[in-house]
């Protein structure tokens, strides 16, 4: 694991040092003059940050096993998401029914709606999954001992197709995923919290549970191998080709869950997805690059700095200026970025060969 | 059908997604569907190459100058169109049997949704004049380039359809976009060419920023004045918390809404002009509007952002009145979460009549016509923009022909002395003297009702809508009326 270690004499340390103060400070003034909104925004802080995490937790997937950078994340979150909306919102059966019309069994069941909803989730993460495979089937091994430029000028030719078609189901429409929180909430004083944000939060705990755990069984050892030297692992009689597969299968199922949460509050009000939620996989490329690209534990970090960052810039510096306006959130998470890695280049949990790629 | 090899996998993989998106209903993809580009309608009349294959079946096969039983009565009836060609001059984009329309549109950037279902309501609206004979005896041909949403994009479509010969244009009855049609302004005065901008920025209608600019309706400005009139007035608010975009959409609402606020004698409790950044976090904006509590919220921002703001307002307790300029709102906001805070809180402001929700002329002849040519097209009220594109276009170029004269600069004669009947679709409009005389002051209102919603409607289908009952218009109150316009209420 990599380790943080503070130099001091290291000017980029010590401006660090001087921000973790600085941030320690400004939030004891802030819980003191109006703790419920500062609790409320630490809860939509950590939930929009576990969002970022879970976009952040695909692209660790796949850059470790394969040494690419996925661009096509985001078009895989927003499919994964209609993927849900079909499931859970229309009669017949998604991507069958473009031949002939199927209908959808779960659509039918009676009892509690969060069972049906459930399930529903359930079977469109494993259509997610199937994209993934296929997606990594046909356009990525084909590209085994090709140079990584290609194998990433590809996610960027997937990225735009995909994208193209999610939004031409999307037109001008909102999918609603008809999550089961809806819009629900409760108040702390002047503050609203979400049920969503609970939602958020918990999906990412299981998802980095899973990965933990994941990378103890017998197959997270041979992906662990894989990143860490892939010819030797094929040596070891890996088999490369299997690895990738699911790497890029977990890759779209969590690309898809954050695909549901870029729908949902704190990132939507509606609920629904519109043209704009592709974009959510730009959104979580600074948490990506702070956390480390190959790092698990840096994307759940990388992730909650992120999305602390933003949504503290959005409601404590929006109105200071009139030059930026409520503009601090879109930049502030670069800032943060770029601060990160004058710190660390190779980000907050990335391996040093990360610099070279 | 195409047998399926391992070596069409990326095919099939394509083909999954493009399933599952095509998976929702059939009626959706139909007005997103780009329309063609160059030559929508040939000279012929011949419509076997119409852009979608519901025409197939349409009584317009070869029949250029024979009026159908199903169009008599649509909206070529009146055109007295038939004159002979020779006696009317003509220079660019004219020939003895075609006249050229060029529609600068956004067919695949950021509002393509929207402009696409307009430019198919125009292509209907010309099928059916084409139908009944064209214009001046010829027919029209609709030259349709996409210019993205992207300013160069739209200069270099200007260029190529103001082209001096008959491979141009002879009028624009689209021009999409305020900055992109801005930055023709000049150029369509020295080219003697006249557009009609997808836009209603108040400073379209000074002479000085848009001479040859054909603005439809009223602007942005003059519809924050009604909207706020209107809703004040009936509901007793006296505080008005202010909510929009930086730029010339949303701060030209903004600014009508001070007019109005002054007028009126409401405290603007929150003033939030150029506060809402697009795609930001916008909980400092619903924190102070919340904290300010205003009785009326007058809003000038996108659907996506009016969802962040709203809903979240609503959220943390503000419970006021909201409206705000079109296009804040869109009716698709009704199947999603925002939708039963929609129908408790908003009230939609437009310029125009929307589907079915009055009963008029022109309103028949456009639903009688979308379904003709295109049944299964999504119920949608952004028909109407395109149909009075059409109507407005048409007046122009017959008026033009009446005067024996088409050539451009005799088009641009024509633009100033005609006056528009839009058949009780929009106020009727003239674009001739002063701005402060011949603007438009009304705009429309309307109650959003949740229960009149009905999200896989299409234009075939009866009894159905879009969710919204007219509250008032064409209304024009005592500020719009009052308001001496010199120029635009906002320059950036």
């Amino acid at each position: 694991m990599a380790r943080l270690k503070f130099d001091s004499t290291e000017p980029s340390h010590l401006v660090g040092l001087a921000l973790l103060v600085g941030g320690i400070v400004f939030s004891a003034y802030q819980l003191a003059t109006g703790a419920d909104i500062y609790f409320t925004t630490l809860l939509k802080s950590l939930a929009l940050g576990s969002v970022y995490a879970l976009i952040a937790l695909g692209f660790v997937l796949i850059f470790k096993a394969t040494e690419v950078v996925n661009f096509s994340q985001g078009a895989l979150a927003m499919i994964g998401a209609l993927f849900i909306s079909f499931m859970v919102a229309d009669e017949n059966l998604p991507i069958i029914g473009f031949f002939w019309e199927i209908p959808n069994p779960i659509y039918q069941l009676g009892g509690p709606e969060w069972i049906r909803w459930g399930l529903s989730v359930i079977v469109a993460l494993g259509f997610a999954a199937l994209l993934g495979l296929v997606i990594e089937r046909v356009t990525i091994r084909p590209m085994i001992g090709q140079p990584l430029f290609s194998v990433a000028v590809i996610t960027l030719g997937l990225e735009i197709s995909l994208r193209v078609l999610a939004n031409d189901a999307v037109k001008i429409s909102f999918r609603s995923v008809d999550a089961p929180w809806g819009n629900g909430g409760f108040n702390i004083g002047a503050g609203f919290v979400n049920w969503s944000y609970f939602a958020a939060m918990i999906t990412a705990a299981v998802a980095f549970v899973a990965v933990f755990f994941f990378y103890r069984s017998r197959m997270g050892i041979s992906m662990r191998a894989v990143a860490r030297d892939q010819e030797a692992a094929m040596a070891q009689g890996i088999n490369i080709g299997r690895v990738f597969a699911i790497a890029w299968g977990a890759g779209a199922v969590l690309a898809a869950l954050g695909g549901l949460f870029a729908t949902q509050q704190p990132i939507k009000q509606t609920g629904a997805i519109d043209q704009d939620t592709s974009l959510i996989a730009f959104r979580a490329l600074p948490a990506v690059i702070l956390g480390g690209l190959d790092s698990v534990q840096g994307a759940l970090i990388g992730g909650l700095m992120v999305g602390t960052a933003e949504i503290y810039a959005g409601q404590y510096l929006s109105g200071y200026t009139s030059v930026l306006g409520s503009g601090y959130p879109l930049i502030v998470p670069y800032v943060v970025m770029i601060i990160g890695l004058l710190v660390k280049p190779y980000g907050l949990f990335g391996t040093p060969e990360i610099r070279r790629v | 059908m195409r047998k399926v090899t391992k070596g069409f996998a990326p095919l099939v993989a394509l083909a999954l997604v493009a399933a599952a998106c095509g998976g929702d209903d059939d009626a959706a993809d139909e007005p997103s569907e780009p329309p063609a580009e160059d030559t929508a309608d040939e000279p012929t009349g011949d419509t076997a190459d119409e852009p979608t294959e519901d025409t197939a079946d349409e009584p317009t096969e070869d029949t250029a100058d024979e009026p159908t039983e199903d169009t008599a009565d649509e909206p070529s009836e009146d055109t007295g169109g038939q004159e002979p060609a020779e006696e009317i001059v003509t220079d660019f984009g004219v020939t003895e049997d075609t006249i050229r329309i060029g529609l600068n549109a956004d067919l695949s950037g950021l509002f393509a949704p929207l402009v696409t279902q307009i430019t198919d309501a125009q292509q209907v609206f010309w099928e059916i004049v084409n139908d009944n004979g064209g214009i001046a005896g010829r027919q029209v041909e609709l030259v349709i380039i996409d210019n993205a949403y992207d300013v160069p994009t739209h200069l270099e479509n200007y260029a190529e359809m103001a082209d001096e010969s008959e491979e141009g244009v002879i009028f624009f009855s689209q021009s999409t976009g305020s900055p992109h049609t801005a930055a023709t302004a000049e150029d369509l005065v020295d080219d003697d060419l006249i557009a009609i901008p997808l836009s209603w920025y108040s400073g379209f209608a000074d002479p000085g920023i848009g001479q040859n600019v054909m603005e439809l309706y009223t602007n942005y400005c003059i519809e924050a004045m009604n909207g706020i009139e209107y809703l004040a007035g009936e509901n007793g608010a006296t505080t008005l918390g202010i909510v929009s975009f930086p730029g010339e959409y949303g701060q030209d609402g903004a600014q009508g809404a001070k007019i109005a606020a002054e007028a009126l004698g409401l405290e603007i409790v929150y003033d939030g002009e150029g506060a809402v950044v697009p795609g930001s976090d916008q909980t400092p904006v619903i924190t102070e509007l919340v904290a300010a509590d205003p009785d009326l919220v007058w809003a000038t921002l996108n659907p996506t952002t009016l969802a962040e703001v709203l809903g979240g307002a609503y959220q943390q307790g503000l419970r006021a009145l909201w409206s705000g300029n079109s296009p804040t709102w869109n009716y698709q906001l009704l199947a999603t979460d925002l939708g039963p805070i929609a129908d408790e809180v908003f009230h939609y402001s437009t310029y125009t009549a929307l589907w079915g929700a009055i009963d008029s002329p022109g309103m028949t002849e456009m639903i009688e016509g979308m379904r003709a040519k295109r049944p299964d097209a999504v119920l949608s009220d952004t028909y109407i923009v395109g149909w009075t594109e059409g109507l407005a276009t048409k007046a122009v170029l017959e008026q033009a022909a009446a005067n024996g004269d088409m050539t451009r600069a005799g088009v641009v004669k024509a633009f100033n002395e005609v006056e528009v009947d839009m058949k009780g679709l929009a106020p009727d409009q003239s674009w001739f003297g002063e701005p402060n005389d011949f603007i438009v002051r009304e705009s429309y209102i309307y109650d959003v009702v949740l229960d009149e919603f009905d999200a896989g409607a299409t234009v075939s289908d009866d009894d159905v809508g879009t969710g919204h009952v007219l509250e008032v218009g064409p209304y024009s109150g005592s500020i719009a009326e009052g308001y001496d316009f010199q120029e635009a209420c906002f320059s950036g």
